[in-house]
């Protein structure tokens, strides 16, 4: 075996040795390989973490690919360079059309009057800067959607793997993520000391979470909570289902949207629609493996709540499918799997819906409304 | 190994004893914690590390139960047994945060209960207590013994007596074996002198420069209060495994205080301390092994893979929690994980896997939980990158124990100058080796230690550090700064404070 390196002992004052306390250059060490982690039993946590990465990683995995290529391109299909090519260069019609009129419109404006052809040179500036600050704020809403995916893939990824040094950093980038959260000021100074003792990979990853996510899970719960109770009682009372429709419409959006805004990311229209296609298409994708619960309980539940009266079980049935959008959302938007925390279930909030009853659920939408 | 009748009726007190104690954890939850380790492996420090940072709420962040404050507070309660001397929790505290010093290496078998009370995830208040006990880390190579009669642990041991590097330090009390009429009247004599001898060359196989740990009886280096008696006069003889001794023989004479040592000593240690575990902790110092050469690491995992064939653990039913309680959890610790930099843990805890492996597949297959971590109840040192010339050398830095017992004789700086009481040094203790395999691959000699090397020609050096000056929490506590302590807590108690 070739060893590179003798044992020797240095006094701190010698002068032909430089002493830096141990942070920057830990990978001159060469990174030893883990040890095989074939006959441990992984551990409940570590195996939920690699089923769900599995499971993300189909969900996850296109839309990464996809995020490489931003921004601000709408989303492509590798599959179709045709359409992809037809919509982009008709888009690019479509502007240059939209450019063309302006541009007459302009000088056709400034034939008319001098003063007229400034109005609208003036207000044609400022669309061109509002179109570019929407496409530039849409485009970062969409990169900080795909840093929160990475984030939950190089967890899942350590959680496997028990690598220190990725955990570090990402403990580190967790805590610029949630720089902005005021409520977890304490959280992340606490954190922020942990980094710097000697703690393995996958209990830095489950020491994130119950640091950083605990108090926001609890809030994320109590907004899908309320959605679903608003929603139940909304489809309940309203004399029309166009009404409850689009109601029922609003509310999933706006609970996604504030989900969203929840665990760290920002999202605009486009980012909208990529959340709440990962929370659909979550919902396809487990839907079959939750129907054993989930599913019986809503069933149940309807029934019950029909045989009361049929427009109440229909109020209980939308509550339950917003919850379980909420809930899908919850874990697309999430910066970590869940691990050391329990994941919410249908059931804590089908609970509180079947049984709570209009006036607590008005309350609490009171309540919600006044603490966005 | 047929059973005798002896072993039977050892088995029905067990079973008797684990029913009534059964009840009494129905309606006080109780973990009894197997700390297992040999002499100077830290079990005693491990116990007053976990002790001082459960009572002070230390920092421990990955123990869950602690960190989400769901442990209001723990408190040292009387001991459950009233003939054993309690854990002197206080005065090693005192040792390791006032002076500075670890605690002497004990002599005394002590016993010490803590009482956990949390509040449950569901909100109830409850308590859980802790049993653990501290002994003399000699006294566990006899559980081994158990199993074996006189004539093949003569055999076995005159076998080990002959191999490198301990047959040099057995030719004095081979010589006297080889003036013995086995068969022969017994003398009182010829005992006395042997068992002297054979103590004597157990004694020089544990000198740090050789570090064998494969030294059963355990009461021979650790007598306790059975010094001098007939029990611990007997001696390994060169006899035929299978003929049944001539009465009244020097041979028959020595095998009957065998069996008294085993009736005596062995198995009421074992039977009080170690047949009933809920989980099971062990401690072992891969470090001091890799001090003094390869042989000392192949005899470590020969040591372990005897020594953990007589735990049982497995899976919990009801009938084998009513029965015969067996861990269910067992964390494999490689102690002193704060005298090599946190880059070469990794490479520590694939070693001590593979050193386990036999007792980490047996477990797994019996329905245990499994961990292995390189673990330092008290952390001593810090860490450091020192450069020197071109090459950036990943050390640690704290304050040598000035004794000089340890490698090398760390009483002089590298210059050759004495060092102050209290002068840090950066070391580098070596490179551990990626591959385990290599360590353990017959007839090798991956490195050089120093039973067979002079000290400068070594490649392993670690030294024994100071206990370290005391940091603060954040609450202002003093704690006792450690390495993966809070891990060790999790895996062994943090399912039971759910």
């Amino acid at each position: 075996m070739n060893r590179p390196h003798k044992p020797a002992v240095f006094r701190l004052d010698d002068p032909g040795i430089v002493v830096t306390p141990s942070e920057a250059p830990r990978r001159i060490a060469a990174p030893s390989p883990h040890p095989p982690a074939s006959l441990t039993r992984p551990s409940p946590a570590s195996g939920g973490g690699l089923a769900r990465g599995a499971g993300d990683g189909g969900a996850a995995a296109a839309p990464a690919t996809e995020t490489e290529r931003l921004p601000l391109v709408p989303p492509q299909r590798r599959r179709l360079p045709w359409a992809g090519m037809f919509w982009v260069s008709a888009a690019g019609l479509l502007l240059l059309a939209t450019g063309l009129g302006i541009a007459n419109l302009v000088e056709d404006l400034l034939n008319r009057a001098a003063w007229l052809g400034g109005i609208g040179a003036a207000l044609a500036a400022v669309a061109a800067v509002a179109l570019l600050a929407i496409v530039t704020r849409e485009a970062l809403s969409l990169l900080r959607l795909a840093t929160i995916d990475t984030l939950r893939q190089r967890a899942a990824a350590i959680l496997v793997s028990d690598d220190r040094a990725a955990g570090r950093a990402l403990g580190r980038d967790l805590i610029a993520l949630t720089r902005r959260m005021p409520r977890l000021a304490r959280a992340r100074a606490r954190l922020e000391s942990h980094l710097g003792d000697i703690i393995d990979g996958r209990d830095l990853i489950r020491l994130s979470e119950r640091e950083l996510m605990a108090p926001i899970d609890a809030e994320a719960r109590r907004l899908v909570a309320a959605a679903a109770k608003r929603v139940s009682v909304v489809t309940a009372l309203s004399p029309r289902a166009a009404v409850d429709m689009l109601f029922v419409l609003l509310t999933a959006l706006g609970l996604v949207r504030r989900l969203a805004l929840l665990y760290g990311g920002r999202p605009g229209t486009l980012g909208l629609i990529k959340v709440m296609r990962h929370a659909v298409s979550h919902i396809a994708l487990t839907g079959g493996m939750a129907a054993s619960d989930s599913l019986i309980q809503q069933m149940i539940g309807h029934g019950v709540a029909a045989k009361l009266s049929a427009r109440l079980g229909e109020g209980v049935l939308n509550g339950l499918l917003t919850a379980r959008l909420g809930l899908a959302a919850i874990e697309a938007t999430r910066p970590l799997p869940f691990t050391a925390l329990r994941q919410p279930a249908l059931s804590d909030i089908a609970g509180s819906l079947l049984r709570g009853s209009a006036s607590r659920g008005a309350e609490e939408a009171l309540q919600d409304q006044r603490s966005p | 190994m047929a059973l005798t009748l002896s072993d039977l009726i050892e088995q029905a007190r067990l079973a008797a004893r684990s029913v009534m104690e059964y009840g009494e954890g129905l309606i006080n939850p109780t973990v009894r914690l197997g700390i297992t380790g040999l002499s100077r492996a830290g079990k005693t420090v491990f116990i007053t590390a976990l002790v001082h940072g459960l009572v002070r709420s230390g920092r421990f962040p990955v123990f869950e139960a602690l960190s989400e404050g769901r442990i209001a507070r723990a408190r040292l309660a009387p001991q459950p047994d009233d003939a054993v001397p309690r854990f002197d929790y206080e005065s090693h505290v005192q040792a390791l945060v006032a002076d500075r010093v670890w605690p002497e290496s004990t002599r005394q078998i002590s016993e010490l209960r803590l009482v956990i009370e949390y509040q449950s995830r569901s909100g109830a208040m409850r308590e859980l207590t802790l049993d653990m006990v501290d002994y003399p880390g000699e006294w566990l190579l006899d559980l081994p013994l158990l199993s074996k009669s006189f004539e093949t642990w003569s055999a076995e041991t005159l076998e080990l007596s002959r191999r490198a590097p301990r047959a040099q330090l057995a030719k004095p009390w081979l010589a006297h074996l080889a003036t013995l009429d086995v068969t022969g009247q017994a003398e009182e004599g010829a005992a006395i002198d042997a068992a002297r001898l054979f103590t004597e060359y157990l004694a020089a196989c544990r000198q740090e420069r050789y570090g064998m740990t494969m030294l059963p009886p355990g009461r021979f280096l650790m007598p306790g209060d059975l010094a001098g008696s007939p029990a611990l006069t007997f001696a390994p003889l060169d006899v035929a495994p299978n003929d049944a001794p001539p009465a009244g023989s020097l041979w028959a004479m020595m095998r009957r205080r065998y069996e008294a040592y085993k009736d005596f000593v062995v198995r009421p240690f074992f039977r009080d301390h170690f047949a009933r575990l809920d989980r099971q902790i062990v401690l072992i110092d891969a470090l001091a092994a890799f001090n003094a050469g390869p042989e000392a690491v192949s005899e470590l995992q020969d040591t372990f893979r005897s020594l953990l064939d007589c735990f049982e653990a497995g899976r919990r039913n009801f009938l084998s929690a009513l029965l015969r309680p067996r861990a269910d959890r067992i964390l494999f610790a490689a102690t002193k994980a704060d005298h090599l930099h946190h880059t070469s843990h990794d490479r520590l805890e694939a070693i001590l896997r593979r050193m386990v492996e036999r007792a980490i597949a047996r477990a797994y297959v019996a329905g245990a939980d499994v961990d292995v971590i390189a673990l330092a109840a008290v952390r001593a040192t810090r860490e450091a990158q020192v450069r020197r010339g071109g090459a950036a050398l990943p050390c640690i830095v704290g304050v040598p124990m000035p004794d000089g017992d340890s490698a090398g004789g760390n009483r002089n700086g590298p210059d050759g100058k004495m060092l102050d009481r209290m002068t840090e040094v950066a070391v580098f203790p070596g490179e551990l080796p990626s591959d385990p395999e290599a360590l353990f691959a017959p007839g090798a000699a991956p490195f050089r230690g120093l039973a067979a090397a002079r000290a400068e020609e070594a490649d392993f050096r670690f030294v024994a550090f100071r206990p370290p000056p005391l940091e603060t929490t954040g609450d202002g506590v003093p704690a006792l700064p450690h390495i993966r302590l809070d891990r060790a807590l999790q895996f062994l108690i943090g399912d039971r404070l759910t």
